[in-house]
């Protein structure tokens, strides 16, 4: 218990500051086949390349925009009780959330095609993710109650969460248009294993004075909790067939989506370069396993009335069980297995990229040199510094982040990314990633929010990535 | 590339792992966690016209037993420390009345009894709080009440009426708990 306890407690000390699924690091780092995966209109110059599976395309993010462990945990002699209340119960707000996300690579490969303009991508990649919002009313109700609050709303809007799980099944299309352009698509197919999403409640819980009795007590309610695959997961951890009923859901066992990804990169000159992406415009249709839950009405108590000489009229009358009949009757709690259809949070990339420096030989099987191929091929530049932005439609509304880059390449076998990423969340996310090519053998680090390690504890955000490729220029 | 790995990497990493440190934690003061919010609600209302008193010939003219599971039901009664009851009687009639009201157990024990003796109009509100927990009457009896007994009795005659407007006796009432969640 303690263990799992260290465990969430750790998740949220990691965590804090969301960015959602910001992939800042490895955004336009071209070097990095994955970089493909996030915009597809990278400027690729690989033959082929192949992920090695569950070791490439790895990453963890997890935030808390408004407490870390530290603000709970720290050894400082406070009482836990004071800790909560003021950090948590009152130091956040509704927009403060705790979310989670990772991905892990079953399958990527990419090769070119017969014309050397065109590259192709596809594979499968198991991903995961989840947000809650800070509950803020519901908290205050748990942890002090509605007394004295006499016409205090409590806002039920406050409960929003969503969270998933799927595999992705990809192909992508990369080609060079001209020595300018590069354009990308991607398709996908999502095969979720399950999913649950409560972010449309409204409504309200308030005490305020009765009208007959000393108190009314109001439930204005219209909330929904839309679910699938969790029963059938459910019932397979009772049979003992978790593992392999996650494995069926996830390859169309589940209920199934499109998408698509569109990006491209573009030259406004020799060395100034524009990009952007648009990931995951896509839905997935929840038919399979769905089960929902709703609590739509409202209804006003005062107590338990008698009011004679109505309440002679039926000696037997139970006043406690009409009463209860009666909120049921006004807020009915119901289920259902309706299905439908859940949006993907579609993200945006945007960058503006600036290379300068030493050019860098070509691995590309031409004899080019330094030179730019006789073709649609450029040559890299030794430095890039430029920013970024990046978007994502959240349950709240979007999200923006802001980075400033800095790419060197050493070479033709190491290139370090560094950024610094500001947000409503961080003014001092530095973040720093490190690729390296060994031969054909390829590697990568990413990694976010370095001066939180000063004290792991207090980081409210902590993401990495890494991955292992083989790549092949082609013969030299 | 042995070169890089002195320059750049080696010292990045140092850097990161000398640099990387975490303050102390006590993830045992989870347990002095407290989750002890105060609800309050009403809990009885109870309304007697004076022409409906009137149709009784003095004495008792109103008793009734009525089921009150919201004490008893294990999500309350298993967790509630303290609190406290509060009455409002308003008689606007024009006699003297005496109520009582009675928690009982499930076989119809009592377990306490409040009796509120009110004047005939023009009266004051009579307000009365009764603490249960410590300080007061055992917690014991709420969580063991799982119905409310109500007894009114006129002390008065059964002709006359009040002058003022829409005369009644009522009765309010509303508790006040601290829940232990945690």
């Amino acid at each position: 218990m303690r263990k799992r306890l260290l465990l969430v407690v750790t998740l949220l000390g990691l965590s804090t500051y969301v960015l959602g699924q910001n992939k800042q690091l490895l955004y336009d780092f071209a070097e990095i086949p994955q970089s493909l995966i996030i915009n597809p209109g990278v400027e690729s110059d690989f033959k082929w390349y192949t992920g090695v599976p569950m070791l490439s395309g790895v990453s963890l993010q997890a935030g808390s925009s408004g407490i870390s462990a530290n603000d709970i945990f720290a050894d400082d002699g406070l009482d836990i009780n004071d800790k909560i209340r003021d950090r948590a119960i009152f130091g956040m707000n509704p927009r403060d959330e705790l979310s989670g996300t990772y991905q892990i690579e079953l399958l990527n490969i990419g090769f070119r095609g017969a014309d050397p303009d065109l590259f192709y991508s596809m594979g499968i990649y198991h991903e995961g993710d989840a947000i809650g919002y800070w509950f803020q009313d519901y908290a205050i109700l748990a942890y002090e109650g509605n007394a004295d609050r006499l016409n205090q709303e409590f806002d039920l809007g406050h409960l929003k969460t969503r969270g998933e799980a799927m595999n992705v099944f990809h192909f992508g299309a990369n080609k060079r248009m001209g020595d300018k352009m590069t354009v990308g698509a991607r398709a996908k197919i999502y095969s979720s294993i399950f999913d649950f999403n409560s972010t449309k409640n409204k409504g309200f819980f308030v005490t305020t004075e009765g009208q007959n009795n000393i108190l009314a007590t109001t439930l204005d309610a219209d909330m929904r909790l839309r679910t699938s695959g969790l029963n059938e997961l459910s019932d397979a951890e009772e049979d003992g067939t978790i593992g392999s009923t996650f494995l069926k859901r996830g390859f169309f066992g589940g209920n199934l989506g499109l998408g698509l990804d569109l990006g491209f990169t573009y030259h406004l000159n020799e060395q100034t370069v524009i990009t952007a992406s648009l990931l995951d415009l896509g839905f997935i249709y929840h038919t399979n396993d769905v089960k929902s839950y709703t609590l739509d009405g409202n209804a006003t108590i005062e107590g338990v009335e008698v009011i004679l000489p109505d309440a002679l009229s039926d000696p037997d009358r139970d006043f406690w069980q009409d009463l209860v009949d009666e909120v049921e009757a006004f807020v009915p709690f119901e289920d259902n297995t309706k299905s439908y259809i859940n949006f993907r949070p579609t993200k945006l990339y945007g960058s503006v990229r600036y290379d300068f420096g030493e050019r860098l030989p070509s691995r590309v099987d031409c004899d080019c040199g330094t030179a730019i191929r006789g073709g649609n091929l450029r040559a890299k530049y030794a430095n890039s510094v430029g920013g970024q932005l990046y978007m994502i439609n959240r349950p709240r509304g979007p999200q923006a982040a802001l980075t400033a880059f800095y790419l060197r390449r050493l070479g033709n076998v190491a290139a370090i990314k560094a950024t610094y990423t500001i947000d409503k969340f961080s003014t001092s996310n530095v973040g720093l990633g490190l690729n390296l090519q060994a031969g054909p053998v390829n590697m990568y680090i990413l990694a976010d929010n370095l001066l939180a390690y000063r004290n792991i504890a207090a980081s409210r955000y902590a993401s990495f990535q890494l991955g292992l490729n083989i790549i092949s220029w082609g013969k030299k | 590339m042995v070169r890089f790995k002195k320059i750049v990497v080696l010292p990045v990493l140092m850097l990161l792992v000398v640099s990387s440190c975490i303050e102390e934690q006590n993830f045992d003061q989870i347990d002095d966690l407290e989750l002890l919010p105060t609800v309050e609600a009403s809990i009885l209302y109870v309304e007697a016209p004076e022409r409906v008193i009137n149709l009784v010939p003095s004495g008792n003219f109103f008793g009734q037993d009525f089921n009150f599971d919201g004490f008893s039901s294990s999500i309350f009664s298993d967790r509630v420390e303290d609190g406290s009851i509060t009455y409002l009687v308003e008689n606007t009639t024009s006699k003297d009345l005496n109520i009582t009201v009675e928690f009982l157990d499930e076989n119809n024990a009592v377990l306490d009894t409040e009796t509120f003796p009110v004047q005939a109009a023009p009266s004051m509100i009579l307000e009365r709080e009764i603490v249960y927990g410590p300080g007061g009457r055992p917690i014991d009896i709420i969580r063991n009440s799982s119905g409310i007994r109500v007894t009114a009795v006129n002390l008065g005659d059964d002709t006359s009426v009040s002058t003022l407007p829409d005369p009644m006796v009522t009765l309010k009432s509303s508790g006040k708990f601290r829940v232990r969640l945690r």
